[in-house]
């Protein structure tokens, strides 16, 4: 039961209150680049998911079985952004078999989930956080994602919105978008403290 | 020895990330190979042919985004053969060839003309314009130069040509049609529609180089080298027909011959122009009679 109530509020945790992207500002590129629609957003968020669950857990078992033993702290960031770099060709390719469209609407953002810093930040953070069992690595990479996920599609149905508002014209476009994040983040702030 | 001590513990560590480096690497490797033969996607191996023989500018002429856009597009749908500019008919050829068809008709490439051959001098303005040097800023402001149909010269359609075809001469779009490979970039980027693609059937083109819909009396108080529509030419060629003021030439029917030489000698402003790569220089307006002063 213990085990179960600290995934659960690691999972809050990391989606509400330490939210990669609104609390660490981590992985703002594609957060401001492809929240222009929802469709996309979502699909997006579910690529960042699925490479942030698989890389999360790799790295933290090559970390803790494989590094640490071996006193080689140093080569983190090199093994990191490798297996980083191997999901997102993997998802490239998979998405490019089985969802032409969606790969087409991603462009160049497919591959630069490699320098999302959301994902390497993460991993990083899975050995500051101090976690110890794979169980929580996990959930806490996929909480990650889900965040991710939450804050873009949060974005691209505001910016969405925006599209019919009259925005003055010194503010359009990146302006605009800059301050809806900041805002987004001050909203975020009132999570601080939940748990 | 302590230097040469620390220097092998490096190396000894070095050499162990190395090696776990070396084996990740080996294991991801792998993996993405199989991946790679797993999630292989069929691409058709004619549409890597025709993006092969397409010229690869990425022009837009044809009205997809690039030439790996048209070449699926044209692999649907075979009608749109013939749609790169830049390629021309050799590229159609090529593209019909691999598509084992014929093309039926190879019309003569279309090139751009600007209907327009006022420089500064010619030109009446009303004030100096000293905002954004675009013309499709110039143009959202009334009464920038007199003439509301003339090339304002500020090179939207210079910096839309991607082959340095276009340059502003002395106030006037002026077309280099040696570099023009007829990608219609220059004729959408013109605010004042001056740019027309043109079947180009002999070396040089016979035009009416203005657009001046006013009438022969307004135009002339602008423009010292406008059309008055005064039908002249008409009377001389029937390759040309004078509507809303203004004469135009139908290209289609144009030949170099005597009454087209005729109508061009006649035009009282020296408007008729010939445009191409060995055009000779347009000739001079005739010298405006005084006007007929009353008793």
């Amino acid at each position: 039961m213990d085990t179960v109530y600290i995934l659960i509020t690691g999972f809050i945790s990391v989606v509400l209150i330490n939210n990669l992207v609104l609390t660490k500002f981590l992985g703002i590129c594609p957060y401001l680049g492809v929240s222009g629609r929802i469709d996309m957003a979502f699909g997006m968020g579910l690529a960042v998911t699925f490479v942030m669950t698989l890389s999360g857990t790799l790295t933290w078992m090559i970390d803790h079985f494989l590094l640490m033993p071996l006193g080689l702290e140093v080569a983190r960031y090199v093994c990191f952004i490798l297996v980083i770099a191997s999901a997102v060709q993997l998802v490239e390719m998979y998405l490019r078999k089985f969802f032409p469209p969606l790969y087409d609407s991603f462009g160049i953002f497919l591959p630069l989930i490699t320098t999302n810093c959301a994902i390497l930040g993460l991993c990083l953070f899975l050995n500051l956080w101090g976690v110890n069992s794979l169980i929580e690595a996990v959930v806490l990479s996929f909480g990650g994602g889900i965040g991710f996920t939450m804050a873009i599609c949060i974005m691209a149905g505001i910016r969405e919105n925006l599209q019919m508002v009259d925005v003055p014209e010194c503010l359009q476009g990146a302006p605009i978008t800059l301050i809806t994040a900041g805002i987004l983040s001050l909203a975020f702030m009132g999570f601080a403290g939940m748990i | 020895m302590m230097i040469l001590a620390s220097f092998i513990d490096l190396v000894s560590s070095a050499g162990l990330a190395g090696v776990i480096m070396l084996g990740l690497g080996t294991v991801f490797a792998i993996v993405l190979l199989i991946a790679h033969e797993k999630l292989k996607v069929e691409v058709d191996p004619k549409i890597v042919q025709i993006h092969e023989a397409l010229p690869n500018l990425d022009c837009g002429a044809c009205g997809f985004a690039g030439c790996g856009g048209y070449a699926k597009g044209v692999l649907e749908n075979p009608e749109l053969i013939g749609r790169c500019a830049p390629g021309g008919p050799e590229v159609a050829n090529k593209i019909a060839e691999i598509l084992n068809l014929q093309v039926s008709s190879e019309g003569p490439p279309q090139r751009p003309i600007v209907h327009c051959r006022a420089h500064t001098g010619d030109k009446t303005y009303y004030a100096e314009y000293h905002g954004i040097a675009s013309c499709t800023a110039a143009n959202a402001l009334a009464n920038v130069q007199a003439c509301k149909f003339g090339c304002l010269g500020f090179g939207d359609c210079v910096r839309a040509c991607k082959f340095d075809a276009l340059h502003i001469v002395d106030g006037l779009a002026t077309v280099d049609y040696s570099k023009c490979t007829g990608c219609t970039a220059c004729s959408k980027a013109c605010p004042r529609n001056l740019i027309e693609m043109v079947p180009f059937g002999h070396e040089n083109m016979m035009t009416v180089a203005c657009s001046s819909r006013e009438s022969g009396k307004v135009t002339r108080s602008m423009c010292q080298v406008g059309c008055i529509g005064c039908g002249l030419c008409a009377k001389q060629s029937d390759a040309f027909a004078v509507e809303n003021n203004l004469a135009r030439m139908n290209y289609a029917q144009y030949a170099p011959c005597g009454e087209n030489e005729a109508a061009l000698n006649k035009c009282p402003t020296g408007v008729i122009v010939y445009r191409g790569k060995t055009a000779p220089a347009p000739r001079e307006p005739k010298a405006k009679k005084p006007a007929a002063t009353k008793a």
